[in-house]
C-alpha cells in the first residue's frame, strides 16, 4: 500500500514538475530574447541559449535615443504611481477599517455594505465620468491624476481585508493603553499598526501590484509621453517598432517584470497570504 | 448618569468619523459620484468640450439597438466569458488538487502564481511574440510535430480562443492559490472517515471536496466573470480587436466611442451602464445558482 502511493506521489511530483517548466517557457522565451542580437532573434528553428548574448537592447530602451517613450522614464513613473498608491491605501483603509471594527457609531452597517458592494463594481463603469472629474481638477497627465483614482479602487478591498484582521485581534493590549490615558488615534498608531504589519505587508504589496500593472486608466489619463506609466509605453513602444525588431520590446517586457518578480521573490508569502484572504470574501 | 454616557457615545461616533473621513472622502469623490454621474452622463449628448448638456432622454440607449458594431463586441466578450471560465475554472482546481497532495507545493504553487504577477500588456507582448506565424517558437514546435503553422491571432476563428489561452496562462496561478487556500480550509477528517468507509477518491471527491469548495468556487466564478467582461487589454496589445472586428469587446468600444472618435461621453456612458446591468444580472445569478443547491 505505502510503495504504491509512492509510485503515485513520484508519477504526480514529475508531471506537476514538468507542466511548471512549461508553464515558465514563455518568460524564459522574452528574457532569452532580450539577450539575443537582433540577426539572432529571427533565426529559425528557436535557439533557447543566447549566444553571443548582448545588452544592446536593454541599452537602447533604457537610456538610447528611443523611438518613443523612454522606458527609464516610464519605469521611474511605475515606482512612483505604484508606491504613491500603496501609501494612501494603506493609510486610507487602515483607519477607516479600524473604525469599522472597533468603534460603534450611527451608519456603521450602511458604510461597510456600500464599502463590500463597491467590490462588484466593475472599473469600466466609472471611466468616462473618472475622466471627466480628473480633467476638471486639472489633474490629467499628473502622477495625482494616477495615483488618487487607483487608491479609491483599492481602497474598498483594503478596508474588507483589514477589517477582518482587526476584528480577530485580542482587546486586552488596546484597553489596556486606553486604562493608561491614549487617546483612540494614539492606540491605533501606537499598538494596531505595528501589531497589523503582515497583514498591512499583504495589501501594500497587493496595492502596489494592481497600480504597477493598470492599463486602461493611464491609458485615458496620461498624453504626455514623459508621464507615462510602463505598461503604457510597452503597449506604444510595440507599435513604435516593426514586428522584426522584438529586441527592445522583450527587454521592455523582461524590465517590468524585474521588480515584481524580486518583491515576490522575497515577500512569496505575503503575497500568497494576501490573495488567499482576497478569496475569503466569496 | 444618562448624559455622560450619551456624550461618551458622541464622542465615539465623532472619533468613528475623524477615522473614516480620508477613506470616505476619496471613496466618494472617485468611486460613488463617478457612478452616479456616469448614469445622468448617458441621458445627454456630452462630450468633450461640449460646454452646455443636454438632456436627450434614452436616446443614447436606443441608438445602442441598432449599433451593430456594439452588437459584435457584445456576443465576442459574451463568447470570451463563457468560454474562458470554463478553462478558468477546472485547469487550476486540477491543479490546486494535485499540489495539494504532493511535495514541493510552495515552490510549484510560486511557478504558477508568477505570471500573475506580469501586467497584462507584458503578458499580452510574450504571446504576441511566441505566437508570430514566422519566427514564433510555438508554430515552429507545431510544425515539427506535423500540425502546419498558422496566423492564431491573424485568423477570425482563431483569434479569440488565442486571446482565451493567454488570458488562461496570465490568471490560473492567482486563482490556483485561491482554491488550494479553500482545500487548507477542509477538515482532514472528514476525508478519514470517508476512506475507513471505504469510499473511493472520485466518491470522496463529489460528496467531500466538491460541496465544501463551492464558496470558493462561487468565488472565482463571479470574480473571473466580472472581470471578463471588462476584457481590453489583452485585446488592445493582441489584436487591436481584430481581425476584422473579430475580437472587440464591449470595453475596446466604449473606450473608442469616449476617447477616440469625437469623445462621446454620453454615449460611452450608456454603453457603461448596459455593461454594467449584464454584469449585475449574471452575478445575481451565479449567486442564485451555486448558493441556491448548497445542502449539508
Amino acid at each position: 500500500m505505502r510503495r504504491r502511493l509512492d509510485v503515485q506521489s513520484v508519477l504526480l511530483t514529475g508531471s506537476l514538475l514538468a507542466l511548471a517548466v512549461l508553464w515558465l517557457l514563455p518568460i524564459v522565451w522574452v528574457v532569452v530574447t532580450s539577450l539575443k542580437m537582433s540577426a539572432d532573434i529571427v533565426r529559425v528553428p528557436p535557439e533557447w541559449i543566447p549566444w553571443p548574448p548582448t545588452g544592446a537592447h536593454y541599452y537602447e530602451v533604457l537610456l538610447g535615443s528611443s523611438r518613443t517613450a523612454r522606458i527609464g522614464r516610464a519605469f521611474a513613473n511605475s515606482i512612483v504611481i505604484s508606491v504613491g498608491t500603496a501609501i494612501i491605501v494603506l493609510i486610507t483603509s487602515s483607519m477607516s477599517a479600524y473604525a469599522l471594527a472597533r468603534m460603534r457609531f450611527p451608519g456603521r452597517n450602511v458604510v461597510f455594505t456600500m464599502l463590500i458592494g463597491s467590490l462588484m463594481l466593475p472599473n469600466a463603469v466609472v471611466l468616462v465620468p473618472q475622466y471627466v472629474l480628473v480633467q476638471r481638477l486639472g489633474w490629467l497627465s499628473t502622477y495625482q491624476g494616477l495615483i488618487v483614482p487607483e487608491a479609491a479602487t483599492t481602497f474598498a478591498f483594503g478596508v474588507f481585508l483589514l477589517r477582518q484582521f482587526f476584528v480577530t485581534m485580542p482587546r486586552e493590549l488596546e484597553e489596556a493603553a486606553r486604562i493608561d490615558g491614549a487617546n483612540a488615534w494614539q492606540v491605533f498608531v501606537r499598538i494596531v499598526v505595528p501589531l497589523s504589519q503582515p497583514v498591512l505587508a499583504a495589501l501594500g504589496i497587493f496595492a502596489f501590484r494592481s497600480a504597477w500593472n493598470d492599463f486602461l486608466w493611464p491609458l485615458i489619463a496620461v498624453n504626455k509621453p514623459e508621464m507615462f506609466p510602463l505598461p503604457v509605453a510597452l503597449a506604444l513602444l510595440r507599435s513604435a517598432y516593426s514586428s522584426e525588431s522584438y529586441g527592445p520590446i522583450m527587454a521592455g517586457a523582461a524590465l517590468s517584470a524585474l521588480p515584481l518578480l524580486i518583491v515576490f521573490l522575497v515577500a512569496n508569502r505575503r503575497i500568497v497570504e494576501g490573495v488567499r484572504l482576497s478569496g475569503l470574501k466569496g | 448618569m444618562r448624559a455622560p454616557a450619551r456624550r461618551r457615545r458622541w464622542r465615539q461616533a465623532w472619533t468613528a468619523y475623524l477615522f473614516l473621513a480620508p477613506g470616505l472622502v476619496l471613496f466618494g469623490l472617485f468611486r460613488v459620484y463617478p457612478l452616479v454621474e456616469g448614469l445622468r452622463l448617458s441621458f445627454t449628448n456630452a462630450r468633450l468640450g461640449r460646454a452646455t448638456l443636454q438632456y436627450i432622454g434614452l436616446a443614447n440607449y436606443t441608438r445602442l439597438l441598432d449599433d451593430t458594431r456594439f452588437h459584435v463586441s457584445l456576443s465576442n466578450t459574451a463568447l470570451y466569458t463563457v468560454a474562458s471560465t470554463v478553462p478558468i475554472l477546472v485547469i487550476p482546481l486540477v491543479l490546486a488538487l494535485a499540489l495539494n497532495r504532493g511535495a514541493l507545493r510552495t515552490v510549484l504553487r510560486g511557478v504558477f502564481f508568477f505570471p500573475f504577477t506580469l501586467s497584462v500588456v507584458t503578458v499580452g507582448l510574450t504571446w504576441l511574440w511566441l505566437l508570430d506565424p514566422v519566427v514564433g517558437p510555438f508554430n515552429y514546435y507545431l510544425r515539427a510535430a506535423g500540425v502546419p503553422a498558422r496566423s492564431w491571432l491573424g485568423d477570425p476563428s482563431t483569434a479569440m480562443w488565442a486571446v482565451i489561452a493567454t488570458t488562461v496562462w496570465w490568471l490560473t496561478g492567482y486563482y490556483l492559490v485561491i482554491y488550494l487556500a479553500g482545500l487548507q480550509d477542509i477538515p482532514r477528517d472528514l476525508y478519514e472517515a470517508a476512506a475507513l468507509d471505504g469510499a473511493s477518491g472520485w466518491r470522496s471527491f463529489r460528496a467531500i471536496t466538491l460541496p465544501l469548495l463551492r464558496p470558493v468556487i462561487l468565488f472565482v466564478v463571479v470574480t473571473h466573470v466580472i472581470g471578463s467582461f471588462q476584457l481590453f487589454g489583452q485585446v488592445f496589445v493582441l489584436t487591436g480587436g481584430g481581425p476584422g472586428d473579430a475580437t472587440r469587446t464591449v470595453v475596446q468600444h466604449l473606450y473608442e466611442a469616449a476617447f477616440q472618435n469625437f469623445f462621446q461621453f454620453g454615449a460611452a456612458s450608456a454603453m457603461a451602464w448596459v455593461l454594467f446591468a449584464i454584469i449585475l444580472v449574471f452575478s445575481v445569478l451565479q449567486f442564485r445558482l451555486l448558493r441556491g443547491h448548497t445542502e449539508y
